[in-house]
C-alpha cells in the first residue's frame, strides 16, 4: 500500500451524533493509487456524497466522523482545521454536484476561480488571471465566458466552471460528485470525455460518484458499490458490471438503461427500511436472504481476484446446477439423443432463457431439471441437494413448473380456489382459512380478482390467459425459488402474451425468484433474459449474456433469427 | 345441495321426450315406493274371482288365482327399481373403480383387468346368467350380483380409456409433482372427468338390468316370492289353460306394457343426458 495516495479506513459518518442520529456512512475502507480511478455507485441516500464530504473534512459538529483518511501517510482527520486547509483544495479537490447554488450568484466566473487561487496559492494577481484563462481553456470554455454570472450559464457550462475551480490548484486527488446529473445526452457525453481527458493529462487520482452506470464504466477502472452507508461490493468495473456478485449491484445494473439496450428496466423493489444497527442493511430487499442475514452484519470479503462482496451468503448463490446431463429416447430400435452433455447453472434471482428450435430438447431438459423426468446420466443439484423425483417441487421455496398449454394446465372441472390451493391441499399446509388467504394473495399477485365470486368460478369459464394466470398462481402459492416456465405464452394472443410476460417479470422482480424461461422466440429472449442458453439438437451450443450470444454468428443462433 | 340444483337445471334442458321419460320413471319409482298404499288389494292373496277383466274393482283384472294384477304390477315396480338401481350402481361404481385402477396403475393390473373384461364380453350373457342364476339360487340380491358381474365391463372400459388420456394432462402431472396420491387424484381430477361418461353408461345399465331381470324371471330363474314383472309374465305364459280363456291378454298386457314403458322412458332420458354431457365439454 506504499504507492497509494489516499487510504480510507473504517470511515463512518453520523449525522446528529448527539441525538442518536442516523449513520450515513458505515466503516468504509478503500485505497486509491496515484493516478488511479474509483467509481462509487449506489442509489440516492446510499451515503456516496457523505463519504466524499467526510474525505474532504467538510463536516462540522454535531456530525461525527470516525475513522481515518490517510493522504499519503498523514491522517487528515487528526489535523487541525488550519493544517487541514493546506490539503483541502491544494491536494484534494472536489467537484460538487452541479446546481445553481454551488456557485456564488454575485460573483462572475472569473472571480469564482480567482477566489480559489487566492486562497490556496501564492500566485501574484497577474499570473492568477492568466491561470484562470488557461483553466477555462482546459475545461473547454471560451475566454469570453469568464465575465458572465453563474445564472447566465447553461448547466453544462456551470459544471465546467466547477471542474475548473477544482483543478485550479492542480490537486492530486479529484472527487467528482455526480458530474452528469441534469445534463442532456450530448452534454453528458462531452462531460465524460472531458473528465477522461483531464484524468489522462493531469494524472490525478479520480473518484467519481454517480448513480449512472455509464459514467462509472467510462471513467473508473474500479468500482465500489454502496448501500445504506455500507460497501456492498468492490472490484474492477468491468468484472463487477459483467458479473455482479451482490444482489444489490445486480439490481442497479438491471435498472440501468445503458446496460440494458433491449431489456425492460426494473428497479430494485422496496425501500430502505431504516438503519438497523444489526443485520444486513440490504436484508429487506434482498431476494436470497436467510434468517441469519437479519442478525448478522456481513463483512466485506474477497470472493475472487480483486473482488470483494459484503454478503453473508458469499454473493449471489447458484441455485440450480445441471451437470453432464444425458437423455435419449428409444423407439422401435431407434435411439434419439435428446440431451447430450448439457450443463446449466441458474443463480438466485436471475432470468435464464433457454432458447432453441422446436424439437431441440428444451422441454426434456427442463423436465429433467425440475425432476419430473429422470436423466440417463448426470445430476441436477438444487441448493446443493440432488433433485430426484418431486423432491424439489413438493415443498415451499422449491422448483415450480408452469406449462405451455393453459387449457390442460388447470383442471377445468375445479373451481379457481381448488385449482390454486391444490398444492397446499396436497401438502396439507395451514388451516383452511390460511389457504384461502394464500390463494387470494396469489390471485392478487397475478392480477386476477380475489373475491369470493371469482374464486368459486369453475376454471372452464376462464379464458386462456386467465387460466395461465391461475396456473401461475398455483405455482406462486408454493413460493418457489426457481420457476420453470415452459413456453407459457406461446399459445396466447400477442396482447395477452405481453401482459403475462410483464406480469411474470414484475413478479420475478418483486419476489426475487429465479426463472428458467423456455422459448423459441429470440425477440422475447432479448426482452427478458439476464442470460441465455442456446440449445440445438440436444446440446447447449452457446451461453452467456444476451447481446454477447446473439451477436455471435454461429449456425445455431443464426437459425433462430 | 349444489349438485341437486345443477341436476334440476340439467333436467330443465331435457327435450319433451326426455321430460316425459323422466316423468314415467318418477311414476314407476313412486309406484314402487308406495305400492302398499296405492293398491287396495293385496298382491299375494286372492281378492276376487279368477280371470276378471279390468273393471272398477280390479283395475287391470285378476290372474288365475284371483289376485289383483294392479297390485302385482305396483309391487313388481319395487322389485324392478331395486334391481335396476342396485345393478347399475354396483356395476357403475365397481366398474369405474376397476377402470380407474387399471388406467392409472397400468402394467400388470391393467393387463389382467383388460383380459378379464375381454372374457366377459365374449361370453354370451343370457346363457351364462341362466347358469349362474340357477347356481346361486333365486333371490333379489343374487340376481343383482349376477347382473352386475356381467355389466361392470362397460363402465370399466370407458373409464379406463378416459383415465389414460386424463393421466397425461399437465394438471395431473403438476398435482403428482406436488406429491398427490392416488386418492387425491381420483377425487379431485379423475371423478369430475369420468362422471359424465359414467352417468350415461349407468343409465344404460339400469334399463339393461331391468330387461335382464325380467328375462331371467320369465325363464323361471327369478325369485318366486318377489312378484317381479318378469315373474308375472312367467306365470301367465306357464299357465297351461291360458289360451282357452279370453282373459290371458289382460294378464300379459299389464306387465309387458310396464316393462316397455319403463325401458323406453329410460332410453329417452339416456339420450338427453348424453346430449347434455357431450355439449358441456
Amino acid at each position: 500500500m506504499e504507492h497509494s495516495i489516499i487510504r480510507v479506513e473504517n470511515l463512518s459518518v453520523c449525522y446528529h451524533a448527539d441525538k442518536r442520529g442516523s449513520r450515513a456512512v458505515n466503516n468504509v475502507s478503500f485505497c486509491l493509487d496515484r493516478g488511479g480511478s474509483l467509481g462509487i455507485i449506489g442509489e440516492s441516500g446510499s451515503g456516496k456524497t457523505s463519504l466524499a464530504m467526510a474525505m474532504m473534512g467538510l463536516f462540522k459538529k454535531p456530525t461525527r466522523v470516525d475513522g481515518q483518511v490517510y493522504y499519503e501517510n498523514t491522517d487528515l482527520n487528526r489535523l487541525s482545521e488550519r493544517e487541514r486547509n493546506l490539503y483541502r483544495w491544494a491536494k484534494m479537490a472536489i467537484v460538487f454536484q452541479n446546481s445553481l447554488d454551488v456557485l456564488n450568484p454575485v460573483l462572475t466566473v472569473d472571480e469564482q476561480i480567482l477566489e480559489c487561487l487566492r486562497r490556496h496559492t501564492p500566485l501574484p494577481p497577474r499570473e492568477a488571471d492568466k491561470k484562470v484563462l488557461r483553466l477555462l481553456k482546459l475545461v473547454g470554455l471560451e475566454a469570453k465566458w469568464s465575465q458572465y454570472y453563474p445564472h447566465q450559464l447553461s448547466g453544462g457550462m456551470r459544471q465546467r466552471v466547477l471542474i475548473a475551480m477544482a483543478l485550479s490548484c492542480d490537486p492530486e486527488v479529484l472527487i467528482v460528485d455526480e458530474p452528469t446529473t441534469a445534463l442532456d445526452a450530448a452534454a453528458k457525453d462531452e462531460m465524460i470525455k472531458l473528465l477522461a481527458r483531464l484524468h489522462k493529462e493531469k494524472k490525478f487520482a479520480l473518484i467519481v460518484i454517480s448513480h449512472e452506470m455509464q459514467v462509472i464504466t467510462r471513467l473508473a477502472g474500479r468500482v465500489m458499490v454502496m448501500y445504506g452507508g455500507y460497501m456492498a461490493e468492490a472490484g474492477l468495473t468491468k468484472d463487477v458490471l459483467k458479473n455482479p456478485m451482490h444482489t444489490y449491484t445486480r439490481g442497479l445494473i438491471h435498472a440501468s438503461p445503458s446496460a440494458n439496450p433491449y431489456r425492460d428496466l426494473w428497479g430494485i423493489p422496496g425501500e430502505e427500511a431504516g438503519n438497523s444497527s444489526e443485520g444486513c442493511p440490504f436484508y429487506n430487499r434482498c431476494n436470497q436472504k436467510v434468517s441469519d442475514c437479519k442478525t448478522k452484519l456481513p463483512r466485506l470479503a474477497y470472493v475472487g481476484i480483486e473482488r470483494r462482496v459484503a454478503c453473508n451468503r458469499g454473493g449471489i448463490v447458484t441455485l440450480l446446477t445441471g451437470e453432464n446431463i444425458y437423455k435419449s429416447f428409444s423407439f422401435r430400435g431407434k435411439t434419439v439423443k435428446v440431451c447430450d452433455n448439457c450443463r446449466m447453472a441458474i443463480r438466485s434471482g436471475e432470468i435464464v432463457v433457454l432458447i432453441g428450435a422446436s424439437g431441440s430438447g428444451k422441454t426434456t431438459l427442463a423436465s429433467i431439471l425440475a425432476g419430473t423426468l429422470a436423466a440417463d446420466r448426470g445430476e441436477v443439484l438444487f441448493e446443493g441437494e440432488k433433485v430426484k423425483g418431486n423432491r424439489a417441487a413438493c415443498r415451499k421455496n422449491g422448483i415450480q413448473m408452469v406449462f405451455q398449454d393453459p387449457f390442460t394446465a388447470v383442471n377445468e372441472h375445479l373451481t379457481v380456489r381448488q385449482a390454486v390451493a391444490e398444492p397446499l391441499d396436497i401438502l396439507k399446509q395451514g388451516t383452511k382459512e390460511d389457504r384461502i388467504q394464500q390463494v387470494k394473495q396469489a390471485l392478487k399477485d397475478v392480477q386476477l380478482p380475489g373475491d369470493d365470486g371469482f374464486i368459486s368460478r369453475k376454471c372452464h369459464s376462464l379464458s386462456g390467459g386467465q387460466r395461465q394466470r391461475v396456473a401461475l398462481a398455483r405455482s406462486l402459492v408454493m413460493e418457489p425459488k426457481l420457476l420453470i416456465a415452459d413456453e407459457i405464452s406461446s399459445m396466447l394472443d400477442p396482447s395477452t402474451q405481453a401482459n403475462i410476460l410483464r406480469l411474470l417479470k414484475g413478479l420475478q422482480n418483486a419476489k426475487g425468484f429465479a426463472m428458467l424461461y423456455i422459448t423459441h422466440d429470440l425477440a422475447l429472449a432479448r426482452k427478458i433474459a439476464d442470460r441465455v442458453y442456446v440449445m440445438q439438437q440436444g446440446s447447449l451450443i452457446e451461453h452467456g449474456s444476451v447481446p454477447d450470444v446473439l451477436s455471435k454468428q454461429g449456425d445455431g443462433v443464426a437459425a433462430l433469427h | 345441495m349444489k349438485y341437486v340444483k345443477q341436476g334440476m337445471k340439467n333436467i330443465k334442458g331435457f327435450t319433451l321426450m326426455g321430460k316425459t321419460g323422466m316423468a314415467v320413471v318418477c311414476v314407476v319409482l313412486f309406484l314402487g315406493i308406495f305400492s302398499d298404499r296405492l293398491s287396495v288389494h293385496p298382491y299375494n292373496l286372492p281378492s276376487g274371482s279368477a280371470f276378471e277383466a279390468p273393471g272398477p274393482v280390479h283395475w287391470l283384472g285378476t290372474d288365475d288365482l284371483g289376485i289383483d294384477l294392479w297390485a302385482q304390477i305396483c309391487f313388481g315396480a319395487r322389485v324392478s327399481m331395486i334391481i335396476g338401481f342396485g345393478t347399475a350402481l354396483l356395476a357403475g361404481i365397481g366398474g369405474s373403480l376397476i377402470g380407474i385402477c387399471s388406467g392409472y396403475f397400468g402394467g400388470l393390473i391393467d393387463k389382467i383387468v383388460m383380459r378379464v373384461t375381454d372374457i366377459i364380453i365374449v361370453l354370451p350373457d343370457l346363457p351364462t346368467m341362466i347358469v349362474l342364476g340357477a347356481f346361486f339360487g333365486p333371490g333379489i340380491r343374487n340376481i343383482i350380483i349376477v347382473l352386475a358381474l356381467f355389466s361392470w365391463t362397460v363402465p370399466a372400459r370407458i373409464v379406463r380409456s378416459k383415465i389414460l388420456s386424463v393421466k397425461e394432462e399437465k394438471y395431473v402431472v403438476a398435482a403428482k409433482n406436488y406429491g398427490a396420491k392416488f386418492w387425491h387424484l381420483t377425487i379431485r381430477h379423475f371423478l369430475p372427468n369420468i362422471l359424465p361418461v359414467v352417468m350415461v353408461s349407468v343409465i344404460r345399465l339400469f334399463s339393461k338390468a331391468i330387461v335382464a331381470e325380467a328375462g331371467l324371471a320369465f325363464l323361471g330363474l327369478g325369485d318366486p316370492t318377489s312378484k317381479s314383472w318378469g315373474l308375472i309374465l312367467n306365470h301367465a305364459v306357464n299357465f297351461r289353460g291360458i289360451y282357452f280363456t279370453d282373459y290371458w291378454k289382460w294378464w300379459i298386457v299389464g306387465p309387458s306394457a310396464a316393462i316397455m314403458l319403463l325401458v323406453t322412458a329410460i332410453a329417452f332420458i339416456c339420450r338427453d343426458v348424453e346430449k347434455i354431457v357431450n355439449s358441456k365439454i
